[in-house]
């Protein structure tokens, strides 16, 4: 899968958001916070090819977490990324 | 004849032939004439002719309500085209054709002088100021013991009804905008919100300026309820409340970094209201503490 072109990350300080850019950034659904976690995700793998696996690897070699909580929390941001529609297959 | 004119600290030109009678319609501009220092964020020109503009392509078109101005914006020869009309049946009242720095903008009228000369340096003012730490809002601000309150919505929430419920119920509350106030981040951190020439339906040009106490996005509801906004949230409600160009990528950087700044430190809230009295009182007993 792709992360969605035409979005930005902003920091908020510890929070961030992702705005989309251009025209369609009228539409304020279409902004997506993440945490501090989530972001380091998005910039690690922003506009290249990536699967769950290299996620949850990121995951286990940047923090303090075994590989099964980490694949956990890979799916379930996977699926809010998806149902905000900021990654594509 | 050029007049200069000083909104949020930034000063900015007008250039029209003496005699005309446009003049005479800008009262609302009046309270902010300053001194001519030869330093403007943007020069605006009257013109009796635009160039022939026949082959601009489209960029985008912009009408959210039938009863709202509508919007056309062109890229032309490196340079942004608008047109405006009052309404989405109406005809074009105004065409603007400005560098992409929003330096220096020339307009030419059609019809409509006070619509049409406010709805140029609105949208001049708005983009020439959002990288330098100010963002145009749509919002009205009520001021009460030296601070200002925004309040924010979407036309027809109520925003100008929710600042007459304050002056009316709450001692010491006077209007400071209706309409198109200056949100501005200081050198020092501060962020102030300034009176401006541009309040809607309501002939309030004050040309003073606050601290702001709070932001506050109003939602028509079946009762009062009032909660503050997480960062997100509040970036998210004063983003969609801007007033500048938000599609712009020129504008992006700027836009976010003031928006940010502001969100760090002013508290911003999310109010659910009737339009009553108790409304008001649970706004300013929570937004004031």
């Amino acid at each position: 899968m792709k992360t969605r072109k035409g979005y930005t990350l902003r920091s908020l300080g510890k929070e961030f958001i992702l705005v989309a850019d251009g025209f369609e950034a009228v539409d304020f659904s279409r902004m997506i916070s993440l945490n501090e976690t989530a972001a380091f995700l998005w910039k690690e793998v922003e506009d290249k090819d990536f699967d769950a696996d290299m996620l949850t690897t990121l995951l286990t070699d940047n923090y303090d977490i075994d590989r099964e909580t980490a694949q956990n929390d890979v799916t379930a941001m996977l699926k809010s990324w998806a149902e905000a529609g900021i990654i594509e297959d | 004849m050029k007049k200069v004119y000083k909104v949020a600290g930034f000063d900015f030109a007008i250039i029209m032939p003496d005699d005309e009678r446009a003049w005479g319609t800008m009262q609302n501009y009046e309270p902010f004439v300053t001194e001519d220092t030869g330093n403007y964020i943007f020069t605006a020109e009257l013109v009796d002719a635009m160039p022939d503009t026949t082959g601009k392509q489209l960029v985008v078109a912009s009408n959210m309500r039938a009863d709202m101005p509508r919007a056309e914006m062109y890229d032309w020869d490196g340079k942004w085209l608008f047109e405006f009309a009052p309404t989405m049946e109406a005809p074009v009242r105004v065409i603007m054709l400005t560098d992409k720095e929003f330096t220096y903008m020339k307009f030419r009228v059609l019809g409509g002088w006070r619509f049409s000369s406010d709805i140029v340096m609105k949208m001049m003012f708005a983009c020439a100021t959002t990288h330098r730490n100010t963002l145009m809002m749509h919002a009205s601000v009520t001021m009460h013991k030296g601070k200002g309150y925004l309040f924010l919505g979407v036309s027809g929430t109520g925003k100008s009804t929710h600042s007459q419920l304050w002056i009316n119920n709450i001692e010491g509350c006077e209007l400071l905008n209706d309409d198109h106030p200056a949100l501005k981040v200081e050198d020092n951190g501060e962020v102030r919100v300034y009176g401006t020439p541009w309040s809607g339906k309501t002939s309030c040009y004050r040309n003073i300026d606050v601290p702001v106490g709070a932001i506050v996005d109003l939602h028509q509801a079946k009762k009062n309820e009032i909660r503050r906004l997480s960062l997100p949230e509040a970036y998210a409600v004063i983003f969609v409340s801007f007033a500048g160009l938000r599609f712009l990528k020129e504008q992006a950087d700027g836009y976010h970094t003031t928006n940010a700044k502001v969100v760090g430190s002013v508290p911003c809230y999310r109010l659910d209201c009737l339009p009553d009295a108790d409304a008001a009182w649970l706004c300013h007993n929570t937004v004031t503490q």
